[in-house]
């Protein structure tokens, strides 16, 4: 399970480029899949049949793509000029390590040197628009050969572990749900179920909203990461969850209000299975749920999210047991769906 | 080992100022068969001696400093180390960065980032304070004073690698590369019959004030000294900088360099084809160990040559290979020409 998200975060999937993700999700559902489909946005959609057939039909759903920039011109020099791919934090960006384009050519997002700032310029950052890419060529001719407008560029990818069960890396959100659906993939399942693992949501659920009409559940489950703020300076409800506390089960958020039956019978799940759990305390972030809910004629949906510092910056950090809990959390959502 | 990798290696290691033991360490071994005599002093700088053997010979010194600006714990919060700065860190370049915790063994860290939700539009274009940024070890509030007690440094994570064609990439490039630059000329040197004594200085605490070039200087009463340091590299958004990467060694002249000395090395480079790059420095201070140096005793005729470099006191520094190649060559140049 880690290895399989270690492995999927590895690779680069920025939102409208989720190729590589999918190629290597897709080489590993094809022998278990009984069903197996793509559409012309990149979703992958696998059904796989269970020990029942109950009247009716489950989805469970996390997103492949992730946070990055986009090249969008090079100055006369050879820097990239870059847009961002998806919501980032542009606090994040300077001195970034990254890599550009199905190459990966390597490139650092450059900041001329503390010395040379103002005072005022050290308390505050240039817009994206003035940000640069420096991939080492000296002119625009020279970065034309390996990189071309458009290209889309992902954070540095090293996995770490480090402290007490804690996993470092990019695209955690929402690699960590691609994980748990493939693993589930590849084990005997409870029940029917079809899985999508769906592109855009960074960039507004786009994938999932013809996933869901392309599927047409009658329950979803969105697997996927939410924010974080347990750090000092942010207090009380501000905090919205924790690491180390379990896993979200959220009610609403900003694109959705949650199925409260299904909210309440993951909460059971947890507590009478002894997995921990938290809800969030504070209404923010949004799910493929918010596509997938209002598909069609109305979906139940409810959602797993495994709570992530820093998240969509290069250093997303999650804790491993969380990550495990998610997996058996929607498994005996699996199971429960099966009676 | 050739520059770019010796200059990998250094990069990698870990040495904040005041905290430099594991590069002197490291570069006192690799040095000590091209040397005579390797020895330390109380600031802990690395000095290296090859005497010559003649009767009344100069003492030539090469500088560059070894250490790297960092950070140093002063508590936890939560499990949270809270830090102060270890020589001129900027404070953008810290939100989701990857550090390396100095405890033995080292601990990986991040910087934690408060997400954007809970900021004002206002608070999301601000830098954030240092005093407001911790450094996440995934520890208990128990466990991070335990392991990690105040007073502990912490650098940059990560070391060098190669970017694009002949370029090097990485944290500590300052002054790294320009220690692998001397370390390299002392060892091409001390294969030759030279008319001087020479040593190679890699000293500490620069980032913090100059502060080891001060007493070595002292220590080792140089006739010359040559200083190698990193200067300012043009990039886009510092278009005005003088100083490219790529160009060559830059040669620096004003008060705080030997004019004579300066002349000599321009002459030199033009003589040899050495590529190199003038460069102003207006003030008595030129930010480098040359202010230390120079009036160190009763002064030490010094000269002082930069090795262009981008982003300076980030992690993402960048240094071109061809111009670490001229300063060598400026530098093995001059001294192989010095007479007794």
């Amino acid at each position: 399970m880690l290895d399989t998200m270690e492995t999927l975060c590895c690779l680069c999937g920025v939102t409208g480029g989720e190729d590589e993700v999918r190629d290597y999700i897709l080489e590993r559902a094809m022998p278990c899949a009984d069903e197996i489909r793509t559409d012309p946005m990149g979703n992958l959609m696998v059904f796989k049949k269970g020990a029942v057939t109950p009247e009716k039909r489950v989805m469970l759903c996390a997103h492949m793509d992730e946070v990055g920039l986009i090249v969008t011109d090079f100055t006369a020099d050879g820097y990239l000029r870059f847009a961002e791919a998806g919501g980032l934090d542009r606090r994040v960006l300077i001195g970034k390590q990254v890599c550009v384009g199905p190459d990966r050519v390597p490139g650092v997002v450059g900041s001329k040197a503390v010395h040379l700032t103002t005072a005022e310029q050290r308390k505050t950052l240039p817009p994206v628009s003035d940000m640069y890419i420096d991939i080492g060529a000296s002119s625009r001719e020279e970065a034309e050969k390996s990189v071309s407008v458009g290209d889309l560029v992902a954070f540095d990818d090293a996995v770490v572990r480090f402290g007490d069960g804690f996993i470092k890396a990019k695209a955690i959100d929402d690699r960590a749900g691609c994980a748990v659906m493939l693993e589930l993939l590849e084990s005997e399942l409870p029940r029917d179920c079809w899985f999508a693992f769906t592109v855009q949501e960074e960039v507004g659920c786009r994938g999932a909203e013809i996933a869901a009409r392309s599927v047409q559940p009658d329950v979803a489950l969105i697997l996927e990461t939410t924010t974080a703020a347990d750090i000092p300076g942010a207090e009380g409800a501000r905090r919205v969850c924790e690491l180390g506390k379990g896993v979200v089960i959220p009610f609403m958020d900003r694109g959705t209000i949650y199925d409260r039956d299904l909210y309440r019978l993951l909460g059971r799940l947890a507590d009478e299975n002894g997995i921990p759990w938290q809800t969030k305390t504070m209404i923010a972030g949004g799910t493929d749920g918010s596509a997938v809910q209002r598909s069609g004629a109305g979906v139940h949906v409810a959602a797993l999210s495994v709570p992530v510092r820093n998240i969509h910056s290069p250093a997303s950090v999650a804790k491993v047991a969380e990550c495990e809990d998610q997996y058996r959390l929607a498994r005996l959502f699996l199971e429960e769906m099966a009676k | 080992m050739d520059l770019a990798e010796l200059t990998k290696c250094l990069c990698g290691l870990s040495g904040p100022s005041g905290f430099e033991e594991p590069v002197r360490a490291w570069i006192a071994e690799y040095l000590a068969p091209f040397a005579d005599e390797i020895r330390t002093d109380p600031l802990g700088n690395m000095i290296a001696l090859k005497r010559c053997g003649k009767p009344g010979a100069k003492l030539v010194l090469l500088d560059a400093h070894m250490d790297e600006i960092g950070f140093i714990v002063t508590g936890a919060e939560n499990g949270y180390l809270s830090f102060a700065t270890l020589g001129g860190v900027d404070q953008r370049m810290l939100p989701a960065r990857e550090v390396r915790v100095l405890t033995e063994p080292p601990l990986y860290g991040v910087i934690a980032t408060m997400p954007p939700h809970v900021l004002s539009e206002e608070e999301k274009s601000r830098a954030i304070d240092v005093d407001k940024l911790y450094i996440d070890v995934g520890l208990s509030q128990e466990d991070a004073l335990r392991t990690v007690p105040a007073g502990t440094p912490a650098v940059y994570a990560g070391s060098c690698e190669t970017l694009g064609e002949g370029l090097l990439c990485g944290k500590a490039l300052d002054d790294r590369a320009c220690a692998a630059v001397i370390i390299k000329a002392f060892e091409e040197l001390s294969q030759e019959d030279l008319d001087v004594d020479l040593c190679c200085l890699v000293s500490t605490q620069e980032e913090v004030g100059h502060r080891g070039a001060k007493v070595a200087s002292w220590g080792l009463e140089p006739d010359v000294a040559l200083v190698v340091d990193v200067t300012h590299g043009k990039t886009p958004d510092a278009p005005n900088v003088p100083c490219s990467c790529g160009k060559g060694a830059a040669i620096c002249m004003g008060p705080n360099i030997n004019s004579a000395l300066s002349k000599e090395l321009f002459a030199l480079a033009r003589e040899r084809k050495i590529p190199h790059q003038p460069k102003a420095e207006p003030g008595g201070n030129s930010g480098t160990n040359a202010e230390a140096i120079q009036i160190s005793r009763e002064g030490v005729v010094t000269g002082l040559i930069g090795l262009p470099l981008k982003y300076m006191h980030s992690p993402v520094e960048v240094v071109a290979l061809s111009d670490m190649q001229a300063v060598q060559a400026l530098l093995t140049a001059y001294v192989e020409r010095l007479e007794v």
